[in-house]
């Protein structure tokens, strides 16, 4: 363990965190000078640095999850259209394309070479989702690619150090905020160029480029076998798992397939949904890897920062033509939708084999947009709430209520919704029994009630999900509570709807599953959870089979009850 | 002057500190005795009584008492605070709980909030509504208020929490609903939020006023305690209290608004450098406080601390932000870093050599205090690395075991690792200022501003041991470490001011506002500070009192703030595009760039109402008329890694070090509390107050490059 590549765990523990260190002085430039309120405030992007190869190796800590994924696999790809060997000080690399990037148009790829000695020796990457892309502002309906928006193919943002400047007005005359947009691609190429900078200072102190090679070697060798190893540890064997999801217009259903054997896992989504023609809800292979590896590093190797040596042991497969491995030139703008289900299904399928590191199904967001025109200044609004149902239970843990997940994200206050718009919101509020039952409950979902003031209609539109299929528990645990909502305590469908002032529109966010036989879950959780409200007396009795005696002393009926 | 000396205790979690000033001649006294938890005013009285003996100075001579204390932190962290219920607005009592909806970790399937105050069964709801403008939607329902106190009766509820929607906007519920539990429950301690912390974002308001609420009796009742016994000593003044803001305020300022009083401990030490920094002409620091769970950075410019103004306490997640309870508050801004003395090397899951965050704290310790402790620490590292003299650890009060240092880094790391104890050692000192190194770097890059500007200010038991490395790697201007750097936080209450804070939310479009608004609010603030300086015995126009107004301000559809100083002849005048500019300029600063077409958003309005701060003169030591040669000590074996090897390293005793001598590195200075250490290539003098200057040549680089690969090898 001490000497591969002749790297101490010493010095390996202090040049990986300067890299990481590194990353995280990219990540605030990047912050500093975006434009966006995405990039700068909602933190929809990653910056990475990878080894010559276009390998991942360290990138900041807070950057995007399934950025980190994705950024690596983009970078190959560029590098088959631009080899490195034709790179020269000076150029950036930009692509937006879906299948060779992070899924959908608005993720903007860059990627700029490091040299030493006159030779590519890493680089400095960057994904972000840029203000806007072009298309259909009705993405869910989107029929195809073109529809979505401006697609830009591997191409070169800076020529030797000169702007590509009719590339950059193509993309601006493009988008709706061009200057949003142009600003943050630059801000993008400035972080990267203070990345480099602090690199080459790097190769100054530890060995030049091949100093840096060894130490990137090093860093995926031991990532790969700490995966390896954690994945050794699993039982052998293929498990399988099933899940409809509410889709769009139509359900979408997920087959997976994980297969342990020795040091690796195959993940096959054969029997998924086709992809589909009316709903932009289509994953490419990257954003599907992405989804896969997530769920498996969550439970397997939580604590050691992300870097391509763990993604090595992992691979999947999907039919061509599959939801999961949609074709050119399918929509794919809200490929969340599908993707974000993809590690209900995995853990589901691991629950088989590793019973302790998997979670139950979540709430998960929905993303509510409200638009509209003032009445008294005449002034537009348009507000984003990204209100979540809660988590699923986990094999130690009940679930958390009303949190992010897989996603993560902070939902908008309420104070802060009311002063943007004319809304009024009657309650926010847990949502008793919502939780699935089990040894450990699932998380509350939660119901919010927003009655629409003023004089002028509004616009609102509402990602509403989980509502037909709610999260699944696991390992005898019940499903939490299906999502629901109503305008006027009227039952409404899905697609953005038109509300009149003095409308009251409703909506239940879904509880997390639970986990393990509700019966099983101990008299004294049960009665703190009634204490609480967190369940109420009856379903006390139907779900967990507690009665309480009239001193309020708690017992377990012997009988199950149904 | 009759009362010429001015008191500052600073109560820690292990010691608690002394400083006694003469703020005439500048002549101090010091003193550190253990804090005793149970009753930490006995250990107040344990170490002052003999301090004011030693200065042969009686209670009625002190002109002003000034106090710091971990209590509240303490009893936040720990959930020893009151049985709490909250009251809100009918609809949203579970907004303290789902909070912001999001994880402080990503890939932690397991993770947890932190346990909340107030538990679902005791948070009330109440009928009443004011819309986003503080008008009355729907009247408070008076009897409803009348049945929660009852139930609180029944409960056994100690404090209560009282925060209804939009209260920073109107006031009126919230009293109202007060002074019926008043009348109820006369005995019920109750907080506000529209006093508490009147900002928009109901979430992060409900947990300060909770929080806020949950250790309200335990601080009335420990300040009365406090007052009481220094009224038996013979002073007969007001007791004052540091707050997490940098300013003093008096007990009853305290008791109202306890959760003000967070870090106040650590916030004394920033003062304390900028106190320093003024008599040395220097305003722009970096100080540095290692202790011995956690090392403090806070950015010090042009004399005055950065601020912040939301805080988490006690975090679930070590060190992980976002796992704690936020708390919004005006605070010196403090990062803390899992870096201490105490803190436990171990090899990770990948091999890796790690240290921290876990700390042996005070009990067990580190292994070298011979106390139980196996695991090895930064200590025992510094230890065997000879920083430290076994037989000289607090000035020879406790002595160190080396061989227990040794012997825990050979088993705990050295087997799996395949090194020595020394080696083991060194790659704990290298990771652990590599810690400290990149969230200074970030700290430091957060804010826009470049190391190599500042000086580090350095104090704490462990903090002069690390400074030279993290300042060098920083490239900074220098080290500075204080005279009597083991009780900086004390000297720091000494020199305080006595300040406030006001905040409360207005928001609008600046060219939209109907200023007169504007005006009264800010105009409300001044005035309520003006009156807590009257009643700290400060005539509002005394010289040095200042009124500083703030805006948090934001580009239209942005979701977060910049906060920005305003002159109060501009917000007198409406002057907005006077206010746009100063905006935009601050803006352009901090982040590169500013949106000028994009029309401008007030959200909060800041007032600080501020007393001169005391003249205290610094006493000049006379000139060394010896050189540095007859403070030294002796020699040891001392490793530095940019030699790459032991070196015999000179010794010296700080108390003899004189103005104007000079030492030239690698070099170890020993005072009491703590030792210096300082490399080769750095050059050591004495100023005129006895403080050490640490400074940087060029570190050479080559140099430890080669000597690293030496050792390398030989690995």
């Amino acid at each position: 363990m001490l000497k591969q590549n002749g790297l101490d765990a010493v010095s390996l523990e202090v040049q990986w965190g300067r890299l990481i260190s590194i990353m995280d002085e990219v990540d605030i430039a990047l912050v500093r000078t975006s434009f966006s309120t995405i990039v700068g405030e909602s933190r929809d992007f990653a910056v990475i640095m990878l080894d010559r190869h276009g390998r991942s190796i360290a990138q900041s800590q807070l950057s995007s999850p399934a950025f980190t994924v994705t950024l690596p696999a983009t970078t190959k790809h560029l590098l088959k259209a631009y080899p490195p060997e034709t790179l020269k000080p000076g150029d950036v690399l930009i692509t937006n394309d879906p299948w060779l990037g992070s899924g959908h148009l608005p993720d903007v790829s860059i990627v700029m070479p490091v040299f030493s000695d006159g030779t590519v020796v890493a680089f400095v990457g960057a994904v972000a989702h840029v203000a806007d892309i072009g298309g259909r502002l009705d993405f869910f309906d989107a029929r195809d690619l073109y529809e979505e928006g401006f697609r830009i193919p591997p191409s070169k943002i800076i020529i030797g150090g000169v702007e590509n400047d009719q590339l950059m007005r193509l993309i601006g005359a493009n988008v709706r905020v061009p200057d949003m947009v142009i600003g943050d691609i630059k801000a993008m190429i400035g972080a990267e160029q203070l990345g480099a900078a602090r690199l080459v200072d790097f190769f100054a102190d530890y060995g030049g480029g091949q100093g840096f090679q060894n130490l990137a070697d090093e860093i995926l060798d031991r990532s790969e076998a700490a995966m390896r190893a954690a994945i050794a540890g699993m039982p052998e064997g293929e498990f399988r798992y099933g899940l409809d999801a509410d889709g769009y217009k139509t359900p979408l259903r997920i087959e997976v397939a994980v297969s342990k054997k020795g040091d690796q896992v195959h993940v096959d989504y054969t029997g998924s949904s086709p992809q589909f023609t009316d709903a932009s809800i289509n994953c490419t292979t990257n954003i599907t890897f992405a989804d896969t590896y997530y769920p498996l590093k969550c439970s397997l190797v939580p604590n050691i920062p992300n870097n391509e040596g763990l993604f090595r042991p992992i691979s999947i497969s999907a039919p061509v033509g599959s939801v999961f491995n949609t074709t050119i030139p399918s929509s794919v703008k809200s490929r969340s939708k599908s993707s974000f289900h993809i590690h209900v299904a995995i853990y589901g399928a691991l629950s088989h084999a590793i019973p302790d590191l998997v979670q139950a199904g979540s709430g998960s967001f929905w993303a509510m947009t409200l638009h509209g025109t003032n009445s008294d200044d005449g002034s537009v609004f348009n507000v984003h709430i990204l209100p979540n149902g809660g988590k699923g239970a986990t094999p130690r843990t009940d679930g958390l209520p009303t949190v992010a997940f897989p996603y993560n994200g902070t939902v908008t206050p309420v104070e802060i919704v009311e002063y943007q718009a004319p809304i009024l919101v009657h309650h926010k509020r847990l949502v008793a029994d919502s939780g699935g039952p089990g040894t450990f409950r699932g998380g509350l979902g939660q119901e919010i009630a927003l009655e629409v003031l003023g004089q002028t209609a509004i616009v609102a539109s509402l990602r509403p999900d989980k509502v037909r299929f709610p999260p699944p528990g696991l390992m005898g645990g019940k499903a939490g509570l299906a999502g629901s909502y109503s305008v006027n305590d009227e039952a409404v469908d899905a697609v953005p709807r038109t509300l009149q002032p003095g409308d009251v529109y409703r909506m239940r966010l879904p509880g997390g599953g639970g986990f393990g036989d509700p019966r099983a879950r101990p008299l004294a959780d049960v009665a703190r959870d009634v204490d609480d409200g967190y369940v109420t007396i009856g379903d006390a009795l139907t779900d967990y089979a507690v009665s309480f005696d009239a001193a309020g002393d708690a017992r377990r009926s012997t009988q199950p009850t149904e | 002057m009759a009362s010429r000396y001015r008191l500052g205790f600073d109560v820690g979690g292990t010691f608690t500190d002394f400083m006694l000033v003469d703020q005439e001649t500048g002549t101090t006294f010091l003193n550190k005795c253990l804090t005793t938890p149970d009753d930490p005013s006995r250990g107040v009285m344990d170490g002052l009584l003999p301090l004011l003996d030693r200065a042969g100075v009686g209670g009625d001579d002190v002109d002003i008492a000034i106090h710091a204390t971990t209590l509240i932190t303490n009893a936040l962290i720990e959930r020893k605070g009151a049985r709490t219920a909250l009251l809100t607005t009918q609809g949203f009592r579970d907004v303290l709980e789902m909070g912001t909806e999001v994880r402080y970790d990503i890939y932690d399937l397991f993770l947890q909030k932190p346990e909340l105050l107030v538990p679902r069964s005791r948070r009330y709801e109440v009928t009443e509504r004011l819309d986003k403008d503080g008008k009355v939607l729907t009247a408070l329902d008076e009897d409803g208020v009348r049945a929660v106190a009852q139930q609180l009766r029944e409960d056994g509820a100690q404090a209560l929490a009282i925060v209804f929607l939009h209260a920073f906007r109107n006031a009126a519920h919230e009293l109202r609903a007060a002074e019926i539990i008043a009348e109820e429950l006369p005995d019920l301690t109750v907080s506000i939020s529209s006093a508490v912390a009147p900002e928009i974002r109901e979430y992060e308001r409900m947990s300060t006023t909770t929080a806020n609420a949950y250790v309200q009796p335990i601080t009335r009742a420990y300040i009365d305690t406090i007052q009481r016994r220094l009224r038996e000593m013979g002073y007969p003044r007001n007791l004052y209290l540091m707050i997490s803001s940098g300013g003093i305020a008096g007990g009853q300022t305290a008791k109202d608004f306890p959760i003000r009083m967070l870090e106040s401990g650590p916030t004394a030490g920033v003062l304390a450098g900028i106190h320093y920094g003024r008599q040395m002409g220097i305003g722009s620091l970096v100080t540095f406080d290692m202790g011995g769970t956690t090392a403090k950075i806070a950015l010090v410019k042009n004399y005055e601390a950065a601020k912040s103004n939301v805080f988490e306490v006690g975090r679930v997640a070590r060190f992980k932000k976002g796992s704690g309870l936020p708390v919004k508050v005006p605070m010196v801004e403090l990062i803390e870093i899992g870096a201490g003395g105490g803190s436990i090397a171990h090899v990770d899951q990948l091999g890796l050599l790690k240290v921290g965050p876990l700390s042996a704290g005070a009990d067990p310790g580190p292994a070298c205090y011979g106390r139980g402790g196996s695991l090895p620490t930064v200590t025992d590292a510094n230890l065997v690395l000879g920083y430290y003299d076994p037989n000289f650890f607090l000035g020879g009060a406790m002595s160190l075991d080396v061989e227990a240092a040794r012997k825990a880094l050979e088993t705990q790391l050295g087997g799996v690792l395949g090194l020595s104890a020394e080696q083991c050692a060194r790659g704990i000192y290298e990771v652990v200022t590599q810690n400290m190194l990149a969230a200074t770097k970030v700290h430091i890059a957060e804010r826009g501003e470049d190391p190599r500007k500042f000086f580090l200010f350095a104090f704490g038991g462990a903090g002069p041991a690390h400074a030279y490395e993290l300042a060098r790697l920083l490239h900074m201007r220098g080290v500075i470490v204080p005279a009597g750097a083991g009780a900086t936080s004390a000297a720091g209450l000494v020199t305080a001011a006595v300040s406030f804070d006001y905040a409360r939310s207005l928001l609008g479009r600046l060219d939209r506002l109907p200023w007169e608004e504007v005006r009264r609010v800010f105009d409300a603030m001044a005035e309520e500070g003006l009156q807590v300086l009257e009643g700290a015995g400060v005539a509002r126009d005394a010289p040095g009192v200042v009124v500083k107004h703030q805006m948090d301000l934001r580009h239209k559809g942005q979701g977060h703030e910049v906060t920005v100083t305003v002159p109060a002849d501009v917000i007198a005048d409406g002057q907005i595009d006077r206010i746009a500019e100063i905006f935009y300029a601050t803006h352009r600063e901090k982040y590169g760039h500013a949106h000028e077409n994009l029309p401008l958003e007030l959200v909060t309005c800041r007032t600080t109402v501020g007393a001169a701060a005391p003249e205290i003169p610094m006493k000049r030591l006379p000139e060394a008329t010896e050189t540095a040669d007859v403070a030294q000590k002796g020699t040891r074996p001392a490793y530095f890694g940019e030699l790459g090897r032991f070196v015999e390293t000179p010794v010296y005793d700080r108390y003899a070090l004189r103005p104007g001598m000079l030492l030239r590195g690698p070099a170890i200075v020993e005072e009491r509390e703590c030792t210096v250490v300082a490399g080769p290539s750095a050059g050591l003098r004495i100023d005129a107050f006895g403080n050490l200057f640490i400074d940087l040549d060029e570190a050479p680089i080559a140099e430890s490059k080669e000597a690293r690969n030496v050792e390398t090898e030989r690995a």
